[in-house]
């Protein structure tokens, strides 16, 4: 299904979004009515672009599916992630998984790696971000940036 | 100016000197308040600017908050505090980019010259300019100006704030500046599908350039009607008042997040510019958390 230049596939509860979360998302309160009561998983690594009006429908969208039941994003886009934890609202909502931007220390190189937050919890309510291996050079890659700018959500 | 380690006054001296106006330097506020006049540019550490938010109160041609504890990235509780407080002028990061940032606005202010991203790149940066010519043609600016800035050998990341930034400053100056004459914002819950051709004080430009320091980021429109004297609460407060339920008012908040400067110049009722600078020398975390704010008021060009 197509909500603005955002592709949404809906397979039982679980939701999986890719492309522009913009000016066109008004209707993103559509997938109400594809997805069945109760607990759903969202999957929003596909997600490209966020602007201030697709914060607030996609706000919107997670506020209503929260009144129905749990909701667990999973593979949360980094553009998604760091806008997220600009807004207090969102601690709270289960997220199993993001990506961040992690830089390597020996190479330059830059990626967005998924963390698991069921891996890595202590350490991200700690406000502390893993050091991951470098896709290219194997080196301990570090978060690129502030851990408040990705973290916040899981401060204890 | 007033900062209370020497070391630090030594360097700031020498920066304000540069423009060979007279520089006095003293450690304390008393002290600072009982030199500044209306024709002060009033420099002051932002530790101490915090624990007396107020003292902007008194008459100055400017106030500048500068780092604080051996010059260092100024801690974002402090900026976030002085914004709320109405500062106008606040530098977050430390040198060099303090260097460039003070100076830069110390001239802006001495000269009245307050307007153009060229204050802040390098002589030589070429800069690239688009004119929208129809209020649809933002998503295309923006899509142009993020690939233009991947393909000079700026990361993807930057490539993506860019994006944001632009998209945001763009959607500001199309759908909010624009005022009737009651003042009302009649565009602001506009169809952002809507085609509409832009002539007259519909006009709105984005520039950037970048000079292996900073990229920046410059959009104008035609209105000069954004309230600068809030805007530095607003951007503090940022997503902590967001809404689902209102409309708007996260944009400024979300571009002011994505940069290292951000930049407001007003000319009331004929210009605002607002110019975001990314540094794009060091690791974020090098930087300041919180972006440095400045807003100017001054004149351009004829009254429509």
């Amino acid at each position: 299904m197509k909500i603005g230049r955002l592709d949404a596939e809906v397979h039982g509860a679980r939701l999986v979004l890719a492309g522009r979360i913009d000016d066109a998302a008004g209707m993103l309160g559509d997938l109400l009515g594809h997805l069945p009561a109760g607990d759903v998983v969202i999957d929003t690594s596909g997600v490209t672009f966020v602007n201030s009006i697709g914060m607030r429908e996609w706000m919107r969208l997670v506020r209503a599916l929260r009144e129905r039941g749990a909701v667990t994003l999973e593979r949360v886009a980094d553009v998604l992630m760091t806008q997220m934890n600009l807004i207090p609202e969102f601690k709270g909502v289960a997220i199993a998984s993001f990506h961040a931007q992690y830089v390597c220390p020996s190479c330059g190189n830059e990626a967005t790696p998924l963390l698991d937050v069921a891996t890595h919890g202590a350490q991200l309510r700690q406000m502390t971000a893993p050091k991951l291996p470098c896709p290219e050079c194997g080196s301990a890659m570090d978060l690129g940036d502030f851990p408040e700018r990705y973290l916040s959500l899981f401060r204890a | 100016m007033a900062h209370p380690e020497r070391k630090a006054q030594r360097s700031l001296q020498r920066l304000v000197g540069a423009t060979l106006c007279p520089v006095e330097v003293v450690d304390n506020l008393d002290a600072l308040l009982a030199l500044v006049d209306e024709h002060t540019i009033a420099i002051v550490d932002a530790g101490l600017a915090n624990t007396r938010p107020n003292l902007r109160d008194k008459a100055a041609r400017a106030w500048i908050a500068v780092p604080g504890e051996g010059l260092a990235p100024a801690e974002a509780p402090i900026v976030e505090a002085l914004l709320t407080a109405g500062w106008s002028h606040v530098v977050a990061h430390p040198m060099p980019i303090l260097a460039e940032e003070l100076l830069a606005t110390v001239q802006k202010v001495i000269r009245g010259d307050t307007f153009g991203l060229e204050k802040y790149i390098a002589w030589g940066a070429e800069i690239r300019s688009y004119t929208l010519e129809d209020a649809r043609d933002r998503e295309a600016a923006v899509t142009a100006l993020a690939k233009d800035v991947v393909a000079v050998g700026l990361p993807d990341r930057v490539g993506s704030l860019v994006s944001v930034i632009a998209d945001e400053l763009l959607a500001n100056a199309l759908y909010a500046a624009p005022v009737d004459e009651e003042g009302k914002r009649f565009r602001r819950a506009e169809p952002r599908d809507r085609s509409r051709p832009l002539t007259g004080r519909e006009v709105v430009t984005v520039r950037w350039a970048t000079d292996a320091r900073y990229l920046a980021i410059e959009v104008r429109d035609r209105w000069g009607t954004l309230d600068a004297s809030g805007v530095g609460a607003r951007l503090a407060a940022g997503g902590k008042q967001a809404n689902a339920s209102t409309e708007g008012g996260m944009g400024l908040p979300l571009a002011y997040a994505c940069c290292n400067q951000f930049v407001i110049g007003t000319a009331p009722g004929v210009l605002t510019e607002v110019i975001t600078l990314l540094d794009v020398r060091y690791k974020p975390t090098e930087l300041g958390r919180s972006a440095s704010f400045h807003s100017f008021a001054g004149t351009f060009g004829e009254t429509p």
